[in-house]
């Protein structure tokens, strides 16, 4: 009834008058279209016509649900959003108009004339309601773009934070006595050609706070070096006795001192404060130190670059893994997946059904939800996210394989049987040949999408660099979190590039 | 390298009783019985569905025969074991409408492939051959022409080429007889005459030829001896000298009353 040609369409007649069926449309959107005899036609109209007005209501509720009467909310919507309100209503008003007018002239005898425009007109409301819905917003777009270019151009180019400078520290400390004795340690001595420190005095106390928490400032130390590195910053570190050590704060900054020209300098420094455990009894030694990056021997590669280099080895393994143990799973399921193995008898054939059925569930269940439910029963990492690509590289590869064995050429099995080969023969010169190019090109292909899959999984607590990178993401560290993605897209793309040109080789 | 023509009259063949009867309930063949004597070229006729593929394919047992008898050469084929019919396949070569070739493999493969009922199986599983099974594949290619082509995958060749690499696959089985089933029929009206020129040589040579074919003039050149199949059963029985004498009554007898007598060249008709 939907196909019919352009002449039998001229055939059917209208069951009303003309004037009749613009009525009912009028009344009924589409009643007098369907009486017309244009019934999907009709049917059609009607639904539309009722998606619009119903989604239009929701729109116009939404921007207005605080008022009582329908009235009201319309007018506050009004206010709110003319510029969606005002078209949408007219818009809706000119498709019911045209509908019955769409009914009077395919009603008429003489010339049934069917005219696209209303459906231009559907579709152009369709597109509305879609661009509010969505919160289309351009403006927005635009205005905030500056925003993000900054996190943008970190993403794309991250590579400042891919390594650190190795310097070379030259140091120099002199012990301080907390509290001051009798007999406070000795300035250090000096070793010639070495930076050389000195503080005086050589004891004192250390800052405290009082009972309302207020700082008590500790002993002023005078300290002072020489045979530094001239005309560079130096930084002041603190050793207690139990081992922390740690840069001085004065007034919030960290403290840090420049040489001068002939690499000495002079600086008073207030005692820190240190929370000392009440055991311990006694004068104690504590240290000061300046210290000083002279110059730059070297880069290293930064943790985030060392970190995303073994992420992605994990995230290609754990590809691979799946992808190994999916297919070597697969092939019985395959087998069991093939009709033309299992059209044997009504058992084969229900299992034949359970197995496609199982595949088909499974398959449909992307790797990312299976990879929730794997964490949840072996715990965050790679393994789980193994888990989940093997159960859907299973079924992926199981459909593929099953409906490659389906269309193998009975043919040439025929013909090897005929010169009177064993089955193992028929099998290996008949059978392997054909199923080779398919099985190698499903198999490079489930390979490649496993490693894109596995960058990934991480996002759901799957292991991997998508762990990483969504880590890195959550601490605002872009350049961090564009060098993972930037190992994606390498890998992603050598593996798209490489699957294409074996498959292309093999088939 | 073939067998001696054996002596020219001597039974080889004999179909007793012979009825297939499919899972689906089709009879394919009924009651068929026929004797092939040493030498001969035997053309089955029939229209499509009329039993000839499953009457050649029943000879080798590819496919089972539901009741009747096959003998050959005093062997009873369908009483035959699983390693018993595989040593009898071996002396019938067969070719196929749709040439049956492994496509992705070399022509020496599917050459060789015809070998395969007489090499060690283990060796062959991993596509090893000894040389002067090669050097014997060689030859057969170029006894049909084509040996410039033997390490060209089988799926570069034409359909004419193809063709010929299954008579020489058929050849490499040293065969007493060959089963033809529609040889030509993919092929356009000069490549047919071709192949059924190597298939005609093969039988002056001693080879006994079993060929279904479509085309009344084909039949009329190459046939010693016609049988035509209608609806399974047999219809038409005739020598060389009747087949050139064929009239149009035999011939819609064979092919239904519906049929066109049709030259080599004209497509459709009485298929």
């Amino acid at each position: 009834m939907v196909k019919r040609t352009e002449s039998q369409q001229e055939k059917r007649s209208s069951l009303i008058p003309a004037p009749v069926a613009g009525l009912l449309s009028l009344v009924v959107p589409g009643l007098g279209q369907i009486l017309a005899r244009y019934f999907y036609r009709g049917l059609l109209l009607l639904a539309s016509m009722g998606t619009i007005v119903g989604l239009l209501a929701w729109r116009i509720h939404l921007l207005a649900h605080r008022e009582g009467s329908p009235l009201a909310v319309l007018a506050k919507a009004l206010q709110r959003r003319p510029s969606f309100v005002i078209p949408m209503l007219i818009g809706a008003v000119a498709l019911w108009l045209f509908i019955a007018w769409d009914a009077y002239q395919l009603a008429k005898p003489e010339q049934r004339k069917r005219s696209g425009i209303v459906f231009l007109l559907i579709f152009l409301l369709f597109f509305a309601l879609g661009w509010q819905i969505t919160n289309i917003d351009l403006y927005t777009a635009v205005t905030e773009l500056p925003d993000v270019l900054p996190r943008l151009s970190q993403i794309l180019w991250p590579w400042g934070a891919a390594f650190d400078e190795i310097t070379e520290v030259i140091s120099a400390g002199a012990n301080i006595q907390v509290p001051c004795t009798d007999n406070p340690p000795p300035p250090p001595e000096e070793i010639p050609g070495q930076p050389y420190v000195m503080a005086t005095p050589t004891c004192g106390d250390l800052s405290v706070q009082d009972e309302n928490y207020r700082l008590v400032p500790g002993t002023v130390l005078t300290f002072t070096g020489r045979g530094f590195a001239p005309n560079t910053t130096a930084e002041i570190w603190w050793f207690d006795p139990l081992g922390n050590e740690f840069r001085v704060r004065q007034e919030g900054e960290y403290l840090t001192v420049e040489t001068d020209d002939q690499g000495a300098f002079e600086i008073e420094v207030t005692m820190p404060y240190r929370l000392i455990p009440s055991t311990a009894e006694g004068p104690q030694l504590h240290r000061i130190e300046a210290r000083q990056a002279s110059r730059v021997i070297g880069l290293a590669p930064s943790e985030a670059l060392r970190l995303s280099i073994e992420r992605m080895i994990e995230t290609i393994m754990v590809g691979m893994m799946a992808t190994f143990f999916g297919i070597i799973l697969s092939v019985p399921v395959s087998l069991m997946a093939a009709r033309n193995l299992m059209s044997g008898s009504w058992v084969t054939m229900a299992f034949y059904y359970i197995v496609r059925t199982l595949m088909n569930i499974v398959r449909s269940i992307e790797p990312m939800i299976w990879a929730v439910i794997a964490v949840v029963w072996v715990g965050l990492g790679p393994f789980a996210g193994f888990i989940a690509l093997t159960l859907h590289s299973i079924a992926a590869l199981g459909k593929l394989y099953s409906e490659a064995i389906e269309s193998i050429d009975p043919g040439p099995i025929e013909a090897i049987q005929a010169t009177g080969a064993n089955r193992l023969q028929t099998i290996a010169y008949a059978v392997v040949p054909q199923m080779i190019p398919p099985f190698i090109s499903f198999s490079i292909y489930r390979w490649d999408i496993n490693v894109r899959m596995s960058t990934i999984l991480g996002l759901v607590g799957g292991g991997g660099i998508g762990f990483l990178l969504i880590q890195y993401i959550r601490l605002l560290d872009y350049r961090a979190a564009g060098i993972a993605v930037w190992f994606i897209t390498i890998t992603v793309a050598v593996m798209d590039y490489a699957s294409a040109e074996i498959r292309r080789r093999f088939v | 390298m073939y067998p001696p023509s054996a002596i020219a009259g001597k039974e080889m063949l004999e179909v007793r009783n012979l009825t297939k009867i499919y899972d689906d309930g089709t009879v394919a063949l009924r009651n068929i019985s026929f004797t092939v004597e040493d030498g001969e070229f035997l053309v089955i006729i029939g229209l499509s569905g009329s039993g000839k593929s499953t009457l050649l394919r029943c000879i080798n047992r590819l496919i089972e025969p539901t009741e009747g008898e096959i003998i050959w050469n005093g062997v009873n084929i369908t009483q035959a074991d699983a390693a018993q019919i595989r040593r009898i396949r071996r002396e019938i070569g067969m070719i196929f409408q749709q040439f049956n070739l492994i496509k992705r493999s070399t022509v020496i493969i599917n050459v060789l492939a015809g070998r395969l009922g007489y090499v060690n199986p283990w060796s062959s599983l991993v596509y090893r051959f000894p040389e002067q099974e090669r050097a014997m594949a060689m030859r057969a290619l170029e006894r049909v022409g084509i040996a410039d082509q033997a390490y060209k995958r089988a799926d570069e060749l034409s359909g004419g080429q193809q063709q010929r690499v299954g008579i020489a696959r058929a050849l490499m089985q040293q065969p007493r007889m060959i089963l033809a089933d529609e040889p030509v029929a993919s092929l356009d009206p000069v490549l047919a005459h071709s192949i059924l020129g190597y298939l005609e040589q093969l039988n002056k040579e001693g080879i006994t030829i079993l060929c279904s074919l479509h085309y009344l003039d084909l039949v009329q050149r190459y046939a010693t001896r016609v049988i035509g199949l209608r609806e399974g059963q047999i219809v038409y029985r005739g020598s060389r000298d009747d087949i050139r004498r064929m009239t149009d009554e035999e011939f819609r007898e064979v092919y239904g009353a519906e049929a066109v007598r049709v030259s080599v060249g004209l497509e459709g008709g009485a298929a």
